[in-house]
């Protein structure tokens, strides 16, 4: 073994520990997060997507205090700690998830609540403080070095963050096992109901949990900003790949939390110590920096099950037969204010008509969630990756940068991108035969943060890159025409899934996947198909918003845009190709048309608001119709005079005798 | 109706963790004739039955479906243990669930024509809006309209199932199974949401469908309902049969009755 003779040569050893106490920082953030996590997911039932952007706003908050207002920063510490932070749990668990509970909500409505919290969270930081990143970030804890007993050298801020990792640890335990609060917590989450028979006050245990999770989300947040630049995603998206630390534990063990979290944080400390040359250095520095997403990665798709989200049934539509079919007439009239509205902007000019190019790229993309989630019933949080992979597909072919391929012009490089993106929707489709709910959409976002990481924040991805229109496109107008064509085929295709034999076999997926499977239909065949149909869609509209652009820019595809992009399918009815639309041009128009962050926070609001109209917006329109009085093609209509088979006719004798026969008797 | 099968499992196991839950079951369900599956809480039926659907993949052991060909010529057996269920039910093995399994997002009709859309293919000429071939959608109207029929469900066919109730929906799910013209039938607790009128409904069609050749096994709490209905009963208790025969005489064994004396 000469790698462990490296590593345990003195010298070596001095650095191994070096390195380890390095990861150390890393490490017991991604600790601390997990503990937040279990707690809260113990006390309530609930995995806190948003527990990254909660650690964001108290980073922000902790800064403005300090840097603008001149707080002392122990007293600004207080304050955003033990007052904010708990408090912004209580209002979450009182204003958003109890109101879920009460009703009844599953958990994928839960899941939709904490993404809305995400957006919402992140659309108010954009908003009232910009997407400029602060180098500011004050710290808690002056990093000045000590040396300990072995001539090792600790950071003082890093010792502090082990030693509240231990003490939150240890304080979790003995609270959970020895105390009368303990046992209520374990009563809750053994059987909510029957604690809540029992005369335990399941609220009351609710709220602690929100309020410490909360709190711990805050200690990270504080406790990472002062290491990197403060900006509206990194942050946030940081803290959702800790997720992984929390999943290892199954949600339920804080110590396997925090042994997996120190792990990986050393573990990603001593891989800076390969330095393979050539180019797979870039991937390999990739590899340490991201080596939560890997692992998120791995313990989701080592754990099928997660919780108790794998029993319920996925993101549904919404509630009940008819959402999304709008009533004939009130369709045909949407779908021609559709029409008219992307038809519009072919007589605009300069700046606006640019900007409207980004509306039917959107729609492609939103469409594509539109066939996974709002069809296929299976959560998709990672279509960002799909879109990013096609615009820089695209720009790849265009470039003549695949191997073996020589460069091409716009119109087959786009195609050739959507072609090769296509089959990669095995990357989630897969994964998605065994899983449901929670675990697949962990696994989604798994594969968009790393498809954002490990292909779009590469160097070949950001340098040398060509990516333009062809001459005859080149103009705005005309290539805001060709947009509308394909937007015009992708949704024919969408409706296509939508009607048939096909959109009766994906709406029994949907709506009963043992029942689906059962009668007779490939289940694992129909959601892997709705993976791919939703990857190439996605491709397609990522193209054209790289050509759109004449550029290929990263964060466009975040993977937190992901989350964005399917909450507002979610909100504007999941299952309504037209409303996809529509999303899409709200969207690019308040983003444009309005300040920075409204878009988000008002997406995020609505997805709050979801739990109480279900069916989303379009949903909520259509019963509206209904109601009054719009849908009366729904009366039932007079028996058809279908001939019955000889063997059904011998049968129906057989029924009519048997039943009069049942009737006579006493 | 297809040509009569014969479903018979041969020494089927199923653990879960370190329960055994069906330890070497043998069972023939005979076509033409009523087998009731019964056995108190526990006992195995639920895994037994969902290792004949195909919900579940037994251990051990064989699932054999054997039968005549619509001509009337014998085919080879054929062992279906390890099929996932939608393509048992492709070979004519439908089965219903204890819990409602409809979908409530389709109308009556469109439950139903899903069990008679079973067949493999037509997903990208889905996709690019081709139809089925017109034999192909005259076959699945016609196996639809005679499901519904049957079921009594014609006057509700373009009603959306959401708000119907129960019994009705039983009947929705009953009627799906029919649809794919199955040859056998297996029915996890169908009488149970039923009120006396339905039950004496469902009880009646299910005589004319083994009547008319079908093989049906019953899981059925009910005792009166499984006197009333079965000509052959098994007993099942802690994962094993402890005892079979006719309907009458196995009921009226008061061993039996110790077993099941909460029913």
């Amino acid at each position: 073994m000469p790698l462990l003779a490296a590593l345990t040569e003195p010298a070596a050893l001095s650095l191994t520990i070096d390195l380890a106490i390095a990861g150390l920082a890393v490490g017991s953030a991604a600790a601390l997060s997990g503990i937040g996590l279990v707690v809260t997911y113990r006390a309530t039932g609930v995995l806190n997507l948003a527990q990254g952007a909660q650690a964001m706003v108290v980073a922000y908050l902790l800064r403005e205090l300090v840097v603008v207002w001149h707080w002392p920063v122990g007293l600004a510490a207080a304050l955003c700690l033990l007052v904010v932070a708990p408090g912004l749990g209580v209002v979450l668990e009182l204003g958003v998830f109890r109101p879920l509970q009460r009703r009844g909500a599953g958990p994928a409505e839960t899941m939709v609540a904490t993404i809305g919290v995400f957006i919402l969270l992140t659309g108010a930081v954009v908003l009232l403080w910009g997407t400029g990143p602060y180098a500011d970030a004050p710290s808690l804890v002056p990093s000045t070095p000590f040396t300990l007993p072995g001539g090792h050298s600790v950071r003082l801020d890093t010792a502090v963050q082990l030693g509240v990792v231990l003490v939150l640890s240890a304080l979790v335990a003995v609270v959970t096992r020895y105390t009368p609060f303990g046992l209520q917590l374990r009563a809750v989450v053994d059987d909510r109901r029957l604690a809540e028979l029992s005369g335990v006050n399941a609220g009351r245990v609710s709220a602690i949990g929100w309020a410490f999770g909360s709190f711990t989300a805050g200690l990270v947040g504080v406790l990472l900003a002062p290491n990197l630049l403060l900006d509206p995603y990194g942050l946030s998206l940081l803290v959702m790949e800790t997720m992984a630390v929390a999943v290892a534990g199954r949600l339920r063990s804080v110590g396997m939390a925090v042994a997996v979290g120190l792990g990986l944080g050393v573990a990603g400390s001593e891989l800076t110590r390969l330095r393979p040359g050539g180019q797979i250095l870039p991937l390999v520095q990739a590899l340490q920096s991201n080596l939560f997403v890997i692992a998120l990665l791995v313990v989701v798709l080592l754990q099928g099950r997660l919780g108790t989200g794998s029993q319920a049934p996925p993101a549904r539509a919404g509630g009940g037969a008819g959402v999304g079919r709008l009533v004939p007439e009130r369709g045909v009239v949407a779908a021609m204010a559709c029409t008219v509205l992307l038809l519009m902007p072919l007589g605009f000019r300069g700046p606006d008509l640019r900007d409207a190019l980004q509306v039917p790229a959107l729609a492609l993309v939103l469409l594509s969630v539109v066939v996974v989630t709002g069809y296929g019933g299976q959560v998709s949080l990672g279509q960002a990756g799909y879109a990013g992979m096609g615009a820089l597909g695209t720009a790849l072919f265009m470039s003549g940068k695949v191997p073996g391929v020589p460069a091409m012009p716009a119109i087959p490089a786009l195609l050739c991108a959507v072609l090769v993106t296509i089959p990669l929707g095995l990357l989630t489709g897969w994964p998605a035969i065994r899983r449901r709910g929670l675990a697949l959409a962990l696994v989604t976002f798994a594969v968009g943060t790393a498809m954002s990481r490990f292909v779009f924040d590469q160097p070949y991805a950001t340098t040398g890159l060509l990516l333009d229109r062809p001459g005859f496109l080149a103009d705005n107008r005309a290539f805001y025409a060709a947009e509308l064509a394909l937007l015009a085929l992708g949704v024919v295709i969408v409706r296509n899934l939508h009607r048939g034999r096909l959109g009766r076999a994906l709406t029994a997926l949907r709506d009963h996947e043992a029942g689906a499977s059962a009668a007779g239909l490939n289940v694992p065949w129909l959601k892997v198909f709705a993976f791919l149909t939703g990857a190439g869609l996605a491709a397609l509209g990522g193209g054209l918003m790289g050509l759109g652009g004449r550029a290929f820019n990263a964060a466009t595809f975040d993977p937190l845009q992901g989350l964005i992009w399917f909450a507002t399918v979610v909100v504007a009815g999941a299952d309504s190709a037209l409303g996809a639309v529509l999303a899409a041009a709200l969207l690019v128009g308040l983003d444009t048309g309005t300040a920075q962050g409204i878009s988000t926070v008002v997406v995020g609001a609505l997805a709050l608001a979801i739990g109480r109209m279900p069916g989303g917006l379009a949903g909520t329109l259509a019963r509206l119709g209904t109601t009054a009085g719009l849908g009366a093609g729904r009366a039932p209509l007079p028996p058809p005079s279908a001939q019955l088979t000889p063997l059904g006719e011998r049968v129906r004798t057989h029924i009519a005798r048997r039943t009069t026969a049942g009737q006579s008797r006493p | 109706m297809s040509a009569p099968a014969r479903l018979t499992a041969r020494g089927i196991v199923r653990h879960f963790g370190g329960v055994l839950a069906v330890d070497g079951v043998d069972l023939s369900v005979p076509p033409g004739r009523i087998t009731a599956l019964v056995g108190p809480n526990g006992a195995g039926k639920s895994t037994l039955f969902d290792c004949l659907s195909g919900a579940l993949r037994p251990d051990a052991g064989r699932v054999i479906l054997s039968g005549k060909d619509i001509t009337g010529k014998n085919t080879a057996p054929k062992d279906i243990a390890r099929l996932p269920d939608y393509r048992r039910a492709r070979l004519g093995l439908a089965r219903t669930f204890q819990q409602l399994s409809i979908f409530p997002g389709l109308t009556v009709a469109e439950n139903v024509r899903i069990g008679a859309e079973a067949r493999p293919g037509g997903t990208v000429r889905g996709l690019i809006g081709l139809p089925d071939p017109g034999p192909a959608r005259a076959a699945a109207a016609l196996a639809t309209d005679r499901a519904l029929r049957l079921a009594g469900l014609s006057a509700l066919r373009d009603h959306p199932v959401s708000d119907l109730p129960t019994g009705t929906l039983r009947m929705v799910e009953l009627a799906r199974a029919l649809a794919g013209t199955p040859r056998v039938l297996l029915l996890d607790e169908p009488a149970a949401g039923l009120d006396a009128a339905e039950a004496a409904r469902l009880a009646a069609m299910l005589r004319a469908l083994s009547a008319e050749g079908m093989a049906l096994l019953l899981v059925e709490h009910d005792v009166d309902l499984v006197a009333e209905l079965a000509d052959t009963v098994c007993v099942m208790a802690a994962g094993r049969v402890v005892a079979r025969g006719p309907a009458a005489a196995v009921l009226a064994d008061p061993e039996v009755g110790a077993l099941w004396g909460h029913a």
